[in-house]
């Protein structure tokens, strides 16, 4: 009897007709841990001790962050400033999907605290990048000089 | 614009097709359709799908025009002059007729003959025993039969 009970109660907490779930997506929103791709030493250091930066807040109209996009980090008990170099999230046909969320450490100016990147970074970054520039202000195309490899 | 391949199948990827994926080691990966991407994420080895350039090329199918690997090497033999004989002395031994070489032979022994004896007369003028000149005759007999050939191969 207590048997024939079980079989029956996985069909009774089927609540899937019920409501609508959504997809898992890769977004890049707050509290997202992303992964430091440039040589800085906090980078480096915070990958290596097994604590990868979290996202806690993104500098864009929706919550949303995507390739380009200006982030705030929290580093080791540190606030940084960081762009956004490759998605998990499927993309548009231009640009190519990364396996992690990679990211590149930059100061208020735009200028990247590492000196190189070994991961690929998207050809879109460099007309994305060059619309974010304001003149004699941030200037976040330096970023790219540093990219050893294009995707 | 740049045709890439396929990183899957090898098809060609036209402006406008396809899908990259970079790893995170950074290895990337063009694919031509969800097809060959969802074949790849399945882990499906491409050398075992029939349909793939990579399947194709390793059990050589469809490539009857590459039969040139057949032809076999030889190596040509190639004449040279060595220090004893110029080149033209060699053709020229080696094209010698065989009755020209009999004759040259019979000459050269004919030489050989003719000199052994004259050795042996002036051997018989010094010695002066007249018993000694009988066995001599035979023992240089028996040494005419055994003269070398000369005058090369036959």
């Amino acid at each position: 009897m207590a048997l024939s009970m079980w079989r029956k109660l996985p069909k009774l907490m089927c609540v899937g007709h019920g409501f609508h779930t959504s997809p898992a997506y890769s977004h890049i929103i707050k509290l997202t841990r992303l992964r430091v791709v440039d040589n800085s030493e906090i980078g480096k250091r915070a990958m290596a001790e097994g604590k990868p930066p979290k996202c806690i807040h993104v500098y864009n109209k929706k919550g949303v962050g995507t390739i380009g996009d200006k982030v705030l980090l929290a580093i080791k008990g540190e606030k940084k400033k960081a762009i956004i170099v490759g998605v998990k999230q499927n993309q548009p046909a231009l640009s190519p999907k990364f396996d992690s969320n990679n990211v590149v450490l930059v100061d208020d100016n735009g200028t990247p605290l590492g000196t190189r990147i070994h991961v690929p970074i998207p050809q879109v970054l460099r007309t994305i990048l060059k619309e974010k520039n304001v003149v004699k202000g941030a200037d976040y195309t330096k970023l790219i000089a540093l990219a050893s490899r294009f995707v | 614009m740049k045709i890439g391949l396929c990183a899957y199948s090898g098809y060609k990827i036209y402006p406008g097709h396809g899908k990259t994926m970079v790893k995170t080691d950074g290895k990337t990966f063009t694919f031509l359709n969800a097809k060959c991407e969802s074949s790849y994420l399945m882990k499906r080895n491409p050398r075992k799908v029939t349909w793939t350039v990579l399947y194709r090329r390793k059990h050589k199918k469809g490539q009857e025009e590459e039969q040139a690997k057949k032809r076999t090497r030889r190596t040509q033999k190639f004449q040279r002059a060595i220090v004893g004989a110029s080149l033209t002395d060699i053709i020229a031994k080696r094209n010698m007729k065989p009755e020209v070489r009999k004759a040259q032979r019979e000459q050269a022994i004919r030489a050989a003959k003719e000199q052994k004896k004259a050795v042996k007369a002036a051997k018989k003028v010094q010695a002066p025993t007249k018993a000694k000149a009988v066995p001599k005759q035979k023992a240089s007999k028996v040494q005419q039969k055994s003269a070398p050939r000369v005058g090369g191969k036959r």
